[in-house]
């Protein structure tokens, strides 16, 4: 190496000088050298200096007096960024625009969010610290850097280290720069040419990129309508269309008639039509009340007896109500000896049929009123024929 | 030029003086032509047989797949009540072999182990192939994978988000974030190698693909600056994701009630258990490269010895975690448990349960001998029984657990078809066939951080001493 030292210097005097430098760059053969130059270089203050090794040399940051990278900065608060972002979208999302309960758990479980939020923070304050690097504050990529295309880039990534004095203005002294750097013990000197500065976005430039972007454009347009139009129909994907079901007002070949719509099997019941007390009254003996004598049962065939039944037959169902005046009707006492004795399947008989001048209940009272107002016609008899063991039952 | 200096002893005490972690004399120079140098050489004959293989199962793999989109998930053996099988135990292995390169690059990183810098690189690429073998499952497994975008929370015209509340979504956020995390790592410490070999190739052709992959890297002080805070920050991002990750992988099983997959010790066991087969994938694979790309000189017998302790301790964890399991089991008195646990040692698929024990306990522990950790022989055949049992670990856990759960009346024992075994042999063709290629078109040895250990790589104060 020493041996090809004085060859390889290209000295300012012999050489046609470039219009303009951007730096001239020193090479060394140890790290130890380069550690041992940077300080008489940065003595002589000629411009900026840089150091260029092919991997990063302890100490390098306090001899070159670079500033503490703030990267650790930008991470911690990206980090957070990334936890309180999750945060916000899974709330968002589980708790104000599709709360639904899963689990068993309230929309706004926040302990649930915290696997994805570690995530999310992990993932942003990594591509902060990734291609914030690469990008804010190396400015990479960048290819027209004049270290790249020196002679002695090749040696810069391989084994050995530049040190590099670069211009700061207009009055930097190439020359004098090459001398320090050779004073401080470099075995090689280059002078780098300032890069070409001449304007790249000319019109035709322009143009071509615009065209390509619009080329491009058309292209991955087509390409998408294409497989958005038939992508759906090619073979596995159009399984899912392709379902054995019967469609009403078509043929199906699954029936021996080829019709897709069957008629009902012969007695079926519509839901909500069961056939109760169609038959005679005497034949209605036979049903049961299918409900328990619950508070809320009582309370709903109250209602319903006040507003269907009571301007007839009465508040306490004797017979005796607003309308039985006016009109000289005789609507049934209930409390008679008669009724009294009457089975639930006959009073509800006559709530669905109606008797005598008694009109039909049925299109007015669901199937529920209806038993509704046989327990509670049955509680009005109950109270007005009292014994002592009801007084009984009734105080506890 | 200095005599070894960092090689004279100095005031150091003996036993202190770390010993070389290369081989002979290494130069930065020699480094780069030793190991950037493959790339630019034809591959002998045995990469091509290599690659012959591998894409053989690869392609294997693919045909089976295909014919599962077109037959239907029918096609394997998953059926009630195991619906999770051959996809989910495949998924968490090869999630598990990649752990093994995080921690090599991040966690020895953190802790300052410089062995680790000759062999990082290629455990950061296994990393990466891993995690790809491994989302092939989740992906297939949904039956309809065109539609797989529907795991992601995006506006849609069905007005549908995702459940938040449900592993299988962190799952998702995991692993996206994992292959995210551990590609950027792999990159940011390839680009200076990339740059190395930007600037030595003859070929115009390599040169424009390097200078576009390095992005103009040029080694300024002031990058490395950056560079050097990067790589830190996201070895201390990547340690705290490599706990994670696997964590939620076990919060799949976990979260859940049935017997032998509710227990705390989950998350810790699932993690121990990955890089215990992570290991055992790197020292398999290395061994081999050290020997055919002779790189005998820097990755030297005292890694292979190191990463063979590491398989020992991991090892011991996972015998605990399985003791745990029996103790937790006897400890309950759940009668489920209890009846889980016994399936593991005497059910049907109690050879299962054994040969899991076998392989992960009782054979990692010849390597308490110095000598088997120095013999190809013994630790070859101890990763190929570590990974053979680390896969039937994850069959154990899932489908002895769920082939009799609570209801006897739906009890069935699952057998796989050939399928399931076709797509778990493409996923090996896919992971080595991206090893191979990786081996001759990257360098498998980060330079530039061997580089920096090399003696002499960094300056000494009062070396003027020695000189």
């Amino acid at each position: 190496m020493h041996s090809l030292t004085m060859e390889t210097i290209t000295m300012p005097e012999t050489t046609p000088m470039p219009a303009r430098s951007f730096a001239v760059l020193g090479l060394f053969d140890t790290p130890n050298a380069l550690m041992k130059a940077i300080p008489q270089v940065r003595v002589a203050n000629l411009g900026t200096v840089e150091a260029y090794t092919p991997y990063p040399i302890h100490g390098m940051d306090e001899a070159l007096g670079l500033r503490r990278s703030p990267l650790g900065g930008m991470v911690l608060v990206m980090g957070i960024l990334g936890a309180l972002t999750a945060f916000g979208f899974q709330y968002w999302i589980s708790a104000i625009d599709y709360p639904i309960v899963t689990g068993g758990k309230p929309p706004s479980s926040w302990e649930a969010f915290i696997p994805i939020m570690f995530e999310v923070m992990v993932l942003f304050a990594t591509f902060t610290a990734g291609l914030g690097m690469l990008f804010l504050l190396n400015k990479l990529p960048f290819f027209g850097h004049p270290v790249l295309s020196s002679k002695a880039i090749t040696g810069i990534t391989r084994d050995r280290y530049g040190l590099a004095i670069e211009a700061e203005s207009e009055a930097f002294d190439s020359t004098a720069a090459a001398q320090a750097l050779k004073e401080a013990g470099a075995v090689e000197v280059e002078i780098l040419p300032a890069p070409d500065r001449s304007p790249f976005l000319t019109s035709d430039f322009i143009l071509r990129t615009l065209g390509g972007i619009f080329a491009a454009c058309v292209v991955s347009g087509i390409v998408m309508f294409l497989t958005i139009k038939w992508f759906p129909l090619l073979a596995p994907m159009k399984y899912m269309q392709d379902q054995p079901r019967l469609d009403a007002q078509r043929a199906s070949a699954f029936f021996k008639d080829g019709h897709g719509m069957q008629m009902p099997v012969a007695g079926t019941v519509a839901r909500g039509y069961l056939p109760t007390a169609t038959g005679t009254q005497e034949a209605a003996v036979a049903l049961v009340n299918p409900l328990p004598r619950t508070r809320e049962v009582f309370a709903v065939g109250r209602k319903a007896y006040a507003n269907r039944c009571e301007v007839c037959h009465g508040a306490i169902g004797n017979g005796v109500g607003s309308l039985t005046a006016a009109y000289g009707g005789k609507p049934a006492n209930l409390q008679a000896q008669q009724f009294r004795d009457y089975p639930d399947g006959k009073i509800y008989w006559a709530i669905v049929n109606g008797k005598n001048a008694m009109p039909s209940q049925a299109a007015d009272l669901t199937e529920t009123q209806r038993w509704s107002v046989v327990h509670y016609v049955r509680a009005l008899q109950r109270a007005q024929n009292a014994k002592d063991e009801d007084l009984k039952v009734a105080t506890p | 030029m200095r005599a070894d200096a960092a090689n004279l002893p100095g005031d150091i005490p003996e036993g202190l003086i770390e010993p070389s972690l290369t081989v002979g004399k290494v130069t930065p120079g020699s480094l780069d032509d030793q190991v950037l140098a493959f790339p630019e050489t034809r591959p002998p004959k045995q990469w091509y047989i290599g690659l012959a293989i591998t894409l053989t199962a690869l392609f294997t793999g693919l045909g089976f797949i295909g014919y599962t989109f077109f037959t239907g998930i029918g096609a394997w053996g998953n059926n009630s009540p195991v619906f999770w099988a051959f996809d989910i135990i495949n998924f968490v292995f090869w999630v598990g072999i990649g752990h093994a390169g995080t921690l090599i690059s991040a966690i020895l990183f953190l802790f300052r182990k410089r062995w680790r810098n000759a062999i990082a690189r290629f455990a950061e690429a296994m990393t990466i192939f891993a995690v790809m073998c491994a989302v092939i499952f989740p992906l297939i497994h949904v039956g309809r994978p065109w539609l797989a975008f529907w795991l992601f929370p995006y506006p849609n015209q069905r007005a549908l988000w995702t459940n938040f509340r449900s592993p299988l979504l962190w799952d998702v956020f995991a692993v996206n974030t994992y292959f995210s995390v551990s590609l950027m790592f792999w990159y940011l410490g390839l680009i200076p190698d990339i740059a190395s070999m930007r600037d030595r190739t003859t070929s115009r052709l390599r040169r424009t693909i390097y200078t576009v992959l390095a992005l103009g890297w040029r080694g300024a002080a002031s990058h490395w600056q950056h560079y050097e805070k990067a790589y830190l920050l996201l070895a201390g991002l990547a340690t705290g994701l490599v706990l994670s990750v696997h964590s939620v992988v076990s919060f799949d099983f976990a979260t859940s009630v049935v017997p032998g997959w509710h227990m705390t010790i989950f998350p810790p066991y699932f993690v121990a258990g990955a890089i215990f087969a992570g290991f055992a994938m790197v020292v398999m694979v290395l061994v081999v490269v050290r020997e055919t790309m002779q790189l005998k000189n820097l990755i030297t017998m005292r890694h292979l010895d190191v990463m063979n302790k590491v398989i020992l301790a991991m090892s011991c964890i996972m015998g605990y975690s399985y003791m745990m399991e029996g103790f937790t089991a006897w400890y309950s008195m759940n009668e489920y448990l209890h009846h889980g646990f016994m399936n593991i040692i005497t059910g049907t698929y109690g050879w299962a349960g054994w040969l899991t024990i076998s392989c992960n306990i009782l054979i990692p522990q010849i390597l308490w001998f110095k000598k088997a950790r120095a013999s190809y022989f013994w630790m070859i055949f101890i990763a190929i029984g570590v990974t053979i049992g680390m896969w039937f670990e994850r069959f154990v856990i899932i489908v002895i657990s769920l082939h009799q759960d609570y209801l006897p009346s739906a009890w069935r024992v699952y057998r796989p078809t050939m399928t399931d075994f076709g797509i778990l042999l493409g996923t090996f063709g896919l992971f080595f066939t991206l090893v191979l290629i990786f081996a001759r078109v990257l360098p498998v040895i980060a330079t530039t951080e061997v580089k920096a250990i090399l003696p002499d790589a960094q300056p000494h104060h009062g070396d003027d001493h020695h000189a």
